[in-house]
């Protein structure tokens, strides 16, 4: 698996770590470095993945991806008019996000799940704890620290779904249709990522944000791949 | 940026199932069903028997030639011995497409018929009328849509329940040539069934579906066989319709016909097709193990099978398969009920191809299906 690391622009918050970009290209060497150790990835890169691995992916994923787009719109409310860009942005996001679930709940009907299943499901602990703890940030006075956990979520849309989509397509021959939800994230978060970036290099971020940008990310992080190997716990 | 590249899935025939209605009826059975024991017509009907090689078939009628099942109930029972093959119940398909030349009744759909009597939850259907060629094309569209992704399981049948139209009462005080009779003592009744995936089963081999090919002749040839119709000439005032019931069936119009002049010409159209789907690369007489070929009876077969030699000089009657001396012709069932048999005496092996074909003489129809042997995926690696 590659790692891919962010350059860092000029402009941006720096401090004796580093820029705010090299500090979170720190926390996504250390994502990978968990992601490399969570076994259906394994699996996946090995190419000895099963379609039940699939089916249970899915159906992990679904049960806190539905969480995604209330946190972001929670995280809106919460900002004050002096963060008026970043509820913009914040509301734009929840509202481009809020029917995702609803791709990823076909592409689970499409290898043979079953939609009443699936919507009763619950989260694993991992999605429990990574829900959890986005909803307490989201809660908090101008939550500047979620660009981090953008940072991190939609960095995994954009650099690694579609990949894991190919993967799973070519080991287990799946049509486009069945890899919906892991195609079109690269796309989507791709658009996100670009935008997020623009913020995070902006004046809006200072000293005191960027540290608990870092900080949330190294959370999301480890949530995230808990998350991924915690399946069905 | 996504490159999307258009991916599909896979179709593999995961379970087999059939149904032959009652016991098994021999030569000497057929007129207590079918009547037509006056000795012009029993005359006529020893020489077609020894035509088509027919020894044994099946009809939903009792020996009174009493109708004991509906078209419906057999396409139901082969789908549920193709289900238990599989392992699986009527809830778990999301498609089901059905194929018959006639179902029982003129509306609704044959699948709207079938899917009512199966049960199961919500699905989509198709109903693929035709005559012998529609059991292809069902599973065609079943493939089809597996492929896109669209549905993870379909189940595919054909079933016929032509024996009610070949009895007496049809044929009385109706002018019955070579054109009838030769249909009436070679159809007969029964149904089989597919399920398709798009995962190969997970512990015993399956038919991976590599292609299904169907090409329709009719802009080049007339009406062959037919039913409903006041000879081969459509035209208003020449179908049932378009005329009284009574006038109708004093006509004849509800007798199966087959116009026997052309079905040379079927058979060559035939290998002309299968021919050319050698010559575009879709068949390779080299990495060809078996034929599964339809037909109606065994003065084609021997055509069909010298065609094919033609092309493909190792072909002999150990790669060639068809269960009609036995099974008898049941038109779009016939494919699947061939297929089944073949499959679940074990006569294929991993790694092998298997060539369906099934030419359609209602108007120049042919359908083929290539299908490759593959062992059930390995198990080794997967999660605990």
């Amino acid at each position: 698996m590659t790692t891919d690391t962010t350059t860092a622009p000029t402009g941006m918050p720096s401090t004796d770590e580093g820029t705010l970009f090299e500090r979170l290209a720190e926390v996504w060497v250390e994502l990978e470095e968990h992601l490399a150790r969570v076994p259906v990835l394994i699996r996946l890169d090995d190419g000895t993945v099963t379609i039940d691995d699939y089916r249970r992916l899915l159906f992990n994923l679904r049960q806190q991806v539905v969480d995604g787009s209330p946190w972001i719109s929670r995280a809106a409310s919460n900002f004050d008019i002096e963060h008026f860009e970043l509820r913009a942005a914040a509301i734009r996001h929840a509202e481009e996000e809020h029917r995702d679930y609803l791709m990823l709940e076909r592409d689970y009907v499409a290898i043979g799940g079953s939609l009443a299943e699936l919507r009763a499901g619950r989260k694993n602990i991992g999605s429990e704890a990574l829900s959890g703890y986005m909803f307490h940030y989201a809660d908090q006075p101008n939550p500047v620290g979620l660009l981090g956990a953008m940072f991190i979520i939609e960095g995994l849309g954009a650099r690694r779904a579609a990949g894991w989509a190919g993967r799973f397509q070519e080991v287990l021959g799946l049509a486009d249709s069945q890899v919906h939800f892991m195609q079109y994230h690269q796309e989507a978060d791709s658009e996100h990522t670009g935008a997020l970036e623009a913020i995070l290099t902006s004046e809006m971020i200072d000293d005191a944000a960027a540290d608990e940008i870092v900080r949330c990310a190294q959370v999301v992080a480890r949530l995230y791949a808990l998350q991924l190997e915690e399946l069905d716990s | 940026m996504v490159v999307s590249m258009g991916s599909t899935a896979t179709a593999y025939l995961t379970g087999f199932g059939r149904y032959l209605p009652g016991e098994p009826v021999d030569n000497d059975g057929i007129a207590s069903r079918l009547g037509g024991d006056d000795p012009v017509t029993e005359r006529i009907r020893r020489r077609i028997l020894d035509a088509n090689g027919i020894r044994q078939r099946h009809y939903a009628l009792d020996e009174h030639g009493e109708p004991t099942e509906l078209n419906e109930e057999l396409a139901v029972k082969a789908l549920r011995a193709a289900f238990d093959d599989r392992g699986i119940d009527a809830a778990d398909v999301r498609m089901l497409a059905c194929a018959t030349t006639m179902g029982d009744v003129l509306v609704p759909g044959f699948a709207s018929m079938v899917h009512g009597r199966l049960g199961g939850g919500p699905m989509q259907l198709l109903s693929a009328s035709g005559v012998c060629a529609s059991g292809l094309a069902a599973l065609d569209a079943a493939v089809s849509k597996v492929r896109l992704g669209d549905h993870p399981l379909v189940a595919v049948v054909g079933s016929e329940l032509s024996s009610r139209s070949l009895r007496q009462r049809r044929f009385d005080d109706i002018r019955a040539g070579m054109d009838s009779h030769f249909l009436r003592w070679m159809l007969s009744d029964g149904a089989g069934a597919v399920v398709v995936e798009f995962q190969p089963h997970p512990s015993k081999p399956s038919l991976r579906v590599d292609w299904v090919r169907q090409v329709s002749l009719a802009h080049e040839h007339d009406v062959c066989m037919r039913a409903g119709m006041d000879g081969i000439e459509p035209g208003v005032g020449h179908t049932w319709q378009d005329v009284g019931v009574a006038e109708a069936e004093a006509g004849g119009m509800f007798v199966l016909r087959q116009d026997v002049t052309v079905l040379d010409e079927l058979a060559e159209a035939g290998i002309e097709q299968f021919e050319q789907l050698v010559d575009i690369g879709l068949v390779d007489v080299h990495h060809l193990d078996h034929v599964v070929c339809h037909y109606s009876t065994n003065a084609f077969r021997d055509a069909a099978f010298d065609g094919l030699r033609r092309r493909i000089p190792s072909l002999d009657t150990e790669k060639w398969y068809s269960n009609l001396e036995t099974r008898g012709n049941t038109g779009s069932a016939s494919i699947f009920i061939a297929l089944e048999e073949a499959w679940s005496t074990g006569r294929f092996r991993p790694g092998e191809t298997i060539l369906l074909a099934v030419p359609e003489s209602g108007r120049f129809s042919f359908a083929f299906a290539h299908l490759t042997v593959v062992a059930p995926p390995d198990q080794q690696g997967a999660p605990t």
